[in-house]
């Protein structure tokens, strides 16, 4: 457990403390709110999770670094971009592999674009955003992300 | 049978993915096992934060008042809304879908959809022990300039977001005005607490909550009974 994470647990029995020390009554039912929320989004959640492990199994991550690397450098940056919505991988696994990538000389722009997209852009998510905000927003939200990606990829090109 | 049905018919999208596991273990099952191995890691990943998300989510939701959230967050709080949407999503932790229930939360007690938008995206990309991480393998120059040209894109872009999205786009505000008393079916879960809090007012039916014809309202219970409702299905307008 990073320190974030772990800080973010700390916070939470705090305040659990402090409000039930507060307001017993209130505290419980928020406890219950919070069960039958995450019973609600229980199956959203594993339809998720399920998919990402699928989509990593049909394309594991060294597949994508070797489609990736046989391209010129915007293709490659469009392609990694689009590798990126559909799988969602832990960053300590990503970050090698994209060390690796843009060493073996593909460059820097297909390393960006797909370190952007990889956690802010998910195929597999669209299906629970839309639950949570809607249809509208979930499409809107990941394209935006999307087309920021590659713009971000594009100016870090430039500058590095 | 219905009841399976409609909750396959909830569910789709969960309902497709076994599907495509049923028929790929058929064709090739080495695909599907290592599908399922790969979920490992994430199903420990999720259930390291999402309890801990949904605890905190409840708690804000019952303790913070919706004013408090209007100030930070809201239409009003402009640049200093902009900033608190950094702060939060920046420390962070977990997947980008452990931030949508806090989030639906939040635009329910009044923030904006820019200040959302915010949330969600450094939620995903500007974590810092992911930072650390991606300097170790990447350089310290690499990792600054794209954390420098991240946050601006999500400035801009959220900005965009706000625009085209408006506040009845979200599901939870589209809801219908009506007079009285009024549970949404579609939200709720049949946890049967609002029978238990009011039960001359509220039964079940069929697995959900129904109101029974009324003259006078207790409207201390009432008041208890939609404070607990933990989908906050129900709602009275005078």
């Amino acid at each position: 457990m990073d320190f974030f994470t772990l800080s973010i647990w700390i916070l939470t029995a705090l305040l659990l403390i402090i409000f039930f020390i507060k307001d017993k009554k209130k505290t419980t039912d928020a406890l219950k709110k919070a069960f039958f929320m995450g019973r609600g989004m229980a199956l959203s959640i594993f339809g998720v999770i399920f998919a990402i492990g699928l989509l990593l199994a049909l394309l594991p991550p060294e597949e994508i670094a070797h489609i990736i690397g046989g391209q010129n450098v915007y293709v490659a940056t469009i392609l990694a971009a689009a590798f990126g919505t559909v799988t969602l991988i832990p960053a300590f696994i990503a970050f090698p592999l994209i060390g690796t990538l843009s060493s073996a000389g593909v460059g820097i722009m297909p390393a960006v674009a797909f370190t952007t997209t990889l956690t802010m852009v998910g195929v597999a998510t669209i299906p629970f955003e839309t639950r949570e905000f809607g249809l509208k927003f979930a499409l809107i939200r990941n394209g935006l992300s999307f087309v920021f990606a590659i713009a971000i990829a594009l100016v870090m090109g430039v500058i590095l | 049978m219905s009841k399976v049905v409609k909750m396959l018919k909830n569910n789709l999208f969960f309902a497709a993915i076994i599907l495509a596991y049923i028929v790929l273990s058929f064709f090739s099952p080495n695909f599907a096992i290592q599908g399922i191995k790969n979920s490992g890691y994430y199903i420990k990943e999720m259930l390291m934060i999402m309890p801990v998300i949904f605890v905190l989510t409840a708690l804000l939701d019952t303790f913070v008042p919706k004013e408090t959230i209007i100030k930070y967050l809201g239409r009003e709080a402009k640049t200093k809304g902009v900033l608190v949407s950094f702060v939060l999503g920046s420390i962070s932790a977990g997947p980008i879908y452990a931030a949508f229930p806090f989030c639906v939360m939040l635009h329910k007690k009044g923030a904006t959809v820019r200040n959302i938008v915010i949330i969600l995206s450094s939620w995903a990309v500007i974590k810092v022990p992911m930072l650390l991480n991606e300097a170790k393998f990447l350089g310290l120059e690499f990792m600054a300039v794209r954390w420098v040209l991240t946050i601006i894109a999500i400035l801009i872009f959220s900005y965009i977001a706000d625009k085209i999205i408006k506040d009845k786009d979200l599901p939870q505000i589209a809801e219908e005005e009506k007079h009285g008393v009024t549970i949404n079916t579609d939200a709720c879960m049949g946890c049967t607490i609002c029978t238990k809090k009011y039960p001359e007012l509220f039964e079940m039916e069929s697995k959900k909550a129904t109101i029974k014809e009324y003259s006078d309202l207790d409207s201390g219970k009432l008041n208890d009974a939609i404070r607990s409702c933990p989908v906050l299905a129900i709602k009275y307008i005078k």
